[in-house]
């Protein structure tokens, strides 16, 4: 079956983003351990908190600096605070573990990788029938059009859900080598609010580690319907399967780049492309624009996702099939 | 039925009119770009008709989808399958959307179409004869009333093609099937159909049945005025005679006497030069009909 041969192929390339992730992931700690380690001039220590604190004094250096531009130095205020706030509350920020990095995958790979691995299996779920024609055959039977779209829609809600499943699994799996399998209990703290350049920390709680996990997942999976429902959108109304790769493709990736113009240019804030980091309200990563908060990215997201299924089967069952 | 069908503006199938009774065979025949699939992607609802119903053992096309296509089987322009599975996977991806086909059914029709022994191979690797095959075991699975068949036979070999038609004789006569097939190639449905319609720029030219077709005395007559000769045949015996040249027309009388339309035609003032008897078959005649019109 061609999606089984689709999802393998998924699966190969999660597990050579995941072991290179960990790994990287992995010598920038021991490395930052170790510079941390030279600055207190110590040989060994196993106190963290006395590295956590020099670690923030050099990124309060780093803020006197007058090569760094305003919105960089901002950022760096958030960053501070949010190790102040861990330094207080017994939080240790320099430790990695499993559950930590399975979550900051996941945070990374949400606006680009999973979206581009999701269209992997979407973009010629509909398209994909119609360049090979055996769209005809499909619809010539006793079986009315929008039955016949949604079991396709329902299929790829499935395949989503297993594609975060394996990232999961295989980030365990594979970042269990190299951290252990522990941190899940670990106290995270979420719920930061940037309020015009500053963090605001009124409303952080503490959760477990695989609390938190948790939460990037569903994220992520409601990134990854929505990012579905569009690229299916594009895979009805486009007759070849190269065209609709092509379509998703440069949307997501000038996502990267429509950032940039958010604060000056007011229609980018309605681009779905720009609302995918939705992990990073929960984690108090900079925002660059006031007036974005969760709550507005997520009804974005959604009314994209109606408006692409609302067209895909108002023009599916009207169409008339030439190919 | 009764359809029109305009594709961007042009009216590519104008007002056709089609009846088909059960266990009969019937051909569909015109020139590339005549209408063929057009008129064959309304009937199975590719394709919404500008104008016009279809009804499908008195259901309509339009209003009872479901009811209707339940009646219907069909293979339209190439077989296309799933390449990656097997013959037999994709009989099953078919039968898994329809209820009433059971694994017995799927076996039955395996052998019926000869394809005991390549069932299990990937269709990618099928010749195309083996994947019309394949398309026809499709197509009947559901033991349809109604099975459409565009252009069925190309990509068989002749003895394929004997076969094919002893199948689709064995469908219409034993099985009670109506069997809507299209071609160009007439001798095949000279020998296969039981009547055949020639299609011509989206208009039905003639209706009739093959043995009348075949049999039937085509007369020249060489006249001074045949547009006033063509006038009496029609309106005088109901003859639909053709121009073939500018002082030529041809029609088919079947069994009406000649020489009392000869006697007619001269009373009416019309100068008779000439007139023979010639034996036409389907080919032939296909060719006069739609001779030196373009494709639309």
């Amino acid at each position: 079956m061609i999606f089984k041969k689709r999802l393998l192929m998924v699966i190969g390339i999660l597990v050579v983003m995941i072991s290179l992730f960990a790994y990287g992931q992995n010598r920038i700690i021991v490395r930052t351990k170790e510079q941390l380690i030279k600055r207190i001039g110590a040989t060994e220590t196993t106190d963290w908190k006395k590295l956590a604190e020099q670690q923030l004094i050099d990124m309060k250096n780093r803020l006197d600096s007058h090569y760094m531009d305003e919105n960089h130095k901002s950022s760096l205020r958030v960053r501070i605070e949010q190790l102040q706030y861990n330094i207080d509350n017994d939080i240790n920020p320099l430790d990695s573990s499993l559950a930590k990095f399975t979550t900051r995958f996941m945070e990374q790979a949400i606006f680009l990788f999973l979206p581009l691995l999701i269209l992997i299996l979407s973009a010629d779920l509909v398209s994909g029938e119609s360049s090979s024609g055996t769209i005809k055959l499909l619809v010539a039977r006793s079986v009315p059009r929008w039955k016949i779209l949604l079991s396709k829609y329902l299929c790829l809600i499935m395949m989503e859900m297993l594609v975060l499943f394996f990232a999961l699994m295989i980030s365990i799996a594979i970042a269990g080598i190299f951290f252990g399998f522990g941190g899940w209990m670990v106290p995270t703290a979420t719920g930061f609010k940037v309020l015009a350049g500053q963090l605001d920390t009124s409303e952080v709680i503490n959760v477990p580690q695989w609390h938190y996990a948790l939460m990037v997942y569903s994220l992520a999976f409601y990134v990854s319907l929505i990012v579905g429902s569009i690229s299916f959108m594009i895979s009805v109304i486009v007759k070849t399967t190269a065209a609709s790769i092509g379509i998703m493709m440069s949307t997501l990736i000038a996502g990267s780049f429509l950032s940039y113009f958010l604060s000056d240019w007011k229609l980018t804030r309605y681009m779905y492309m720009v609302h995918l980091r939705l992990t990073d309200y929960m984690s108090g990563h900079f925002q660059p624009i006031e007036g974005m908060s969760m709550a507005f990215s997520v009804t974005v997201l959604g009314v994209w996702a109606v408006c692409a299924l609302v067209i895909s089967f108002f023009y599916f069952t009207r169409q008339d099939i030439l190919v | 039925m009764n359809v029109s069908k305009s594709i961007k503006g042009k009216e590519i199938v104008k007002d056709l009119s089609l009846n088909l009774a059960p266990r009969e065979i019937f051909g569909f025949l015109g020139p590339n770009g005549a209408g063929k699939t057009t008129t064959i992607r309304m009937i199975v609802g590719l394709v919404k008709p500008t104008r016009g119903s279809i009804h499908i053992c008195g259901y309509s096309l339009a209003d009872d989808f479901i009811a209707a296509m339940s009646n219907v089987g069909c293979i339209i322009e190439n077989p296309e399958m799933y390449k990656y599975l097997t013959g037999m996977e994709n009989l099953l991806q078919y039968a898994n959307m329809d209820a009433r086909i059971t694994m017995q059914r799927i076996s039955e029709v395996v052998d019926l179409v000869g394809l005991k022994h390549r069932i299990d191979d990937k269709v990618g690797i099928y010749s195309l004869g083996m994947k019309q095959r394949l398309g026809i075991a499709q197509a009947i699975l559901a033991k349809p009333k109604l099975l459409i068949l565009d252009e069925p036979t190309s990509g068989l070999d002749p003895a394929g093609i004997s076969e094919f038609r002893q199948l689709m004789k064995k469908l219409a006569y034993e099985e009670g099937m109506a069997i809507f097939l299209s071609s160009h190639l007439l001798h095949e449905a000279q020998q296969m159909c039981d009547k055949v319609a020639i299609i011509k720029q989206g208009v039905i030219i003639k209706i009739c049945s093959v043995t009348d077709m075949t049999t039937d005395n085509i007369i020249e007559w060489e006249v001074d005025d045949p547009a006033k000769a063509m006038h009496y045949l029609k309106t005088e015996w109901n003859i639909e005679a053709f121009q073939r040249n500018p002082k030529t027309i041809q029609a088919a009388i079947a069994d009406r006497p000649l020489d009392e339309i000869n006697k007619g035609l001269i009373r009416g003032g019309i100068a008779l030069t000439f007139c023979c008897l010639t034996k036409h078959s389907l080919e032939e005649l296909f060719l006069d009909l739609t001779k030196g019109d373009e494709i639309v």
